[in-house]
């Protein structure tokens, strides 16, 4: 871990939930900082010095659209939503605005634990890679080839640019609405069933075994993410 | 008393008609000697024309003839008798009653129009009167009172039928009567025929019994929305008659009052069923969060315990294990519940799009990992299945119910498959197990709420999973057996297919 402690926020208003996640970022040597609200939340951030906030969908003073809404405004800190599982429009709206992940209530000690790991490791390393591997796949970016088990894979220009963006954002869940933005542009909004055929070809092209894929996982209802 | 005055009127008229001639005769008689015979044939045809005018038809042409009559008799020479000396009187005298029967006749023809405009007139204003009455009214007894107030104006009595259209459109059940009286079979029979033929019916042979013997249909742009049954005070058809255009008038003002009402009346009812959609949705919702919540703090501060350093002894351990598998099983059960609340609310909205049903599979099996894990999935689909128009949440929810089940109702150890393809228009998904199936003769009951495969509930559970995936697939127009084969059982479920949108194919250049 770096020098410094990592500062995580977690802005949850129901005081037992908040107590065993900062209890659990603490054996994690975090210095987890507690906010009951979102004001006290986004106060508690405003020094800039925060790695991560946790922010629950539902606070009583302040819509967590709005939250993150405001954070974004000056900040690029991570944010991970924990949010109640049928609600999937509420999870679009978080990461449309600017969430970076989501965790379903209830959830165990040890997801929130990969969840926070992955998205500080993204935090501080940047995601921007030449090379990248995973499963039997290698993909150089500087060179723009896909290879797996060591034979060259042909992807077409979509397959490769939606590759592409995936291993940008590599363990972030990515709404249906910003790959297709990405990939194809403004203007195909509401041809999502683009990205799934495409996706599906991905999988066929990269995965071992393309009915349960292990790497370009389906957020069903959301969108996708991707997983080395 | 009505009836006797226009008859007594027609007799009197008859005699002042003749009264008029008289009184000429008598006040030309003197001038004899000092006037022509000419001016004297004009100011009888005066006397005919004012007859005409004021009169009416009939006097005037009896005012005509006795003129001729009255004039050969006193002026013409020889004087006191009806002999004519000098034959060319003869030409006066058919000219003279020429000029007045035509006279008599314009003359007649003139107040006729006279009157006929000014009852028009009035009409018109009472229509205007009733159409500004109808357009106050809030609720159909008030169109009918007011309906009925204008009609006893014609000295009729009306009832308004309205078609109870509140089960199906344009299926006709009952009407609703709104009227002085209540209507017998019989009339209702003619109500019936009006309403469903569109046309006017009248039954002249009930004139003067007190039953509604004009039906009219109250057609409004959409649909017919009822009938008029008026029943005269009085037997004179032909006033009736006369009476119909205005009838007619009152019936398509009384329609569109009718069906401005429905029309407000749905969007009420509308604006009233979407307001308890909504409050229905907001308790499910926020029963659904304080529900959660605790059960998050449960599983969270159970894992707390199990993940503590330095560790607790292992009894404690698997003890705080146990309490979060339960209340992740509590979560499962609470989850099950709330969703069949939601889909059993009358108005599910599917969030349909267009995708692989390979996606579910994968995300699915995913959910259940650790269920799965020491099972071996066969999964059968065909790499060329076509785009499905589905609900992606609600249909990952019913291949995880399937799982489970299938799971939960086998051997540990024992494969699950996983089938998918199409016939004709269906895509067809099978689920099946390698386990004792379903209970025989009891096959038909597992989609029911609360029924569970065995008697004896020994593996945990509601028996709400299959009611759930019934209701889901249902929603989305497809159907869902359970079935037993040799070695197992299956359920399988089918969607339809429909058009997938066209799909973008880009050049080939990597």
């Amino acid at each position: 871990m770096s020098e410094t402690t990592t500062r995580v926020i977690v802005v949850e208003d129901e005081p037992q939930i908040r107590r065993f996640v900062c209890d659990a970022l603490r054996r994690e040597a975090c210095a987890a900082i507690e906010a009951a609200t979102a004001r006290q939340g986004l106060d508690e951030a405003a020094d800039g010095k925060a790695d991560l906030v946790i922010l629950d969908l539902g606070l009583p003073d302040m819509n967590g659209i709005d939250f993150i809404r405001d954070l974004r405004t000056w900040s690029s800190v991570p944010i991970l939503i924990l949010s109640a599982r049928s609600a999937e429009h509420d999870k679009i709206a978080a990461l449309d605005t600017g969430a970076d992940d989501y965790l379903a209530k209830p959830f165990g000690v040890g997801e929130l634990l990969a969840r926070v790991r992955a998205l500080l490791r993204r935090h501080w390393h940047g995601e921007a890679k030449p090379h990248h591997q995973f499963g039997e796949v290698e993909v150089h970016l500087s060179r723009r080839i896909v290879s797996r088990g060591g034979a060259e894979i042909h992807l077409t220009q979509i397959e490769y640019r939606l590759l592409a963006v995936m291993l940008a954002n590599s363990g972030k869940v990515l709404t249906h609405r910003y790959l297709i933005h990405e990939v194809w542009g403004p203007g195909y909004a509401d041809q999502a069933h683009y990205l799934r055929i495409y996706v599906g070809r991905l999988r066929q092209k990269l995965e071992k075994d393309p009915t349960q894929p292990q790497h370009i996982l389906t957020e069903t209802g959301v969108g996708y993410r991707f997983q080395s | 008393m009505n009836t006797e005055l226009p008859s007594s009127w027609c007799r009197a008229r008859y005699v002042v008609a003749a009264v008029l001639c008289l009184l000429t005769t008598l006040g030309t008689l003197p001038l004899r000697e000092l006037l022509d015979l000419a001016n004297i044939v004009m100011i009888f045809l005066l006397t005919v024309f004012v007859a005409a005018v004021w009169l009416g038809r009939g006097p005037a042409v009896m005012a005509a003839v006795l003129a001729v009559a009255l004039f050969d008799f006193f002026f013409v020479p020889p004087h006191l008798s009806f002999a004519v000396a000098d034959g060319q009187y003869l030409v006066t005298f058919a000219v003279m009653l020429a000029v007045g029967l035509i006279t008599s006749h314009l003359g007649a023809l003139l107040s006729e129009r006279t009157t006929e405009a000014e009852s028009r007139e009035r009409e018109t204003r009472a229509l205007y009167q009733l159409a500004r009455d109808l357009g106050g009214a809030l609720t159909v007894g008030q169109v009918a009172e007011i309906t009925q107030l204008f009609l006893a104006t014609v000295d009729m009595d009306v009832t308004v039928l309205v078609a109870d259209t509140g089960k199906s459109g344009s299926t006709f059940h009952e009407f609703h009567e709104y009227g002085s009286h209540e209507l017998n079979d019989l009339e209702k029979g003619f109500a019936r025929t009006a309403h469903e033929k569109r046309t006017i019916v009248e039954t002249d042979s009930l004139v003067g019994m007190g039953v509604a013997i004009v039906f009219l249909p109250l057609v409004a742009p959409e649909h017919v929305v009822g009938v008029l049954a008026l029943a005269p005070r009085t037997d004179d058809v032909d006033r009736m008659r006369s009476l119909r255009p205005l009838l007619e008038a009152v019936a398509s003002l009384v329609a569109i009052t009718l069906e401005r009402l429905h029309y407000a009346e749905a969007a009420q009812s509308s604006e009233l069923q979407v307001a308890a959609e909504r409050l229905r949705i907001s308790i499910l919702s926020s029963l659904s969060h304080d529900l959660r919540t605790p059960l998050t703090s449960l599983v969270g501060l159970a894992d707390t315990l199990v993940q503590r350093q330095p560790p607790l002894d292992e009894g404690a351990i698997e003890t705080a294990g146990i309490i979060r598998d339960q209340a992740h099983a509590m979560h499962h059960l609470m989850s099950n519940l709330l969703d069949m609340a939601r889909l059993h609310a009358c108005n599910i909205t599917l969030n349909k799009e267009w995708q692989p049903f390979e996606e579910i599979v994968g995300s699915s099996t995913r959910l259940l990992t650790a269920l799965l894990a020491s099972r071996k999935l066969e999964i059968g689909l065909p790499r060329d299945l076509p785009l499905v128009h589905f609900d992606a949440v609600l249909l990952e929810r019913v291949l995880c119910n399937l799982l489970e089940n299938a799971a939960k109702y086998s051997p540990p150890g024992a494969p699950i498959q996983v089938i998918a393809g199409t016939r004709e228009q269906w895509l067809e998904v099978s689920v099946g197990n390698d386990g004792p199936g379903f209970p025989a003769g009891r096959m038909d009951q597992v989609f029911d709420l609360f029924t569970r495969g065995e008697r004896e509930p020994a593996v945990a559970g509601t028996g709400l999973g299959l009611a759930i995936c019934k209701a889901i697939i249902e929603a989305h127009g497809g159907t869902i057996v359970a079935e037993n084969r040799p070695g197992g059982a299956c359920v399988r479920f089918a969607l339809p297919l429909g058009t997938p949108p066209p799909s973008m194919e880009e050049e080939e250049a990597p």
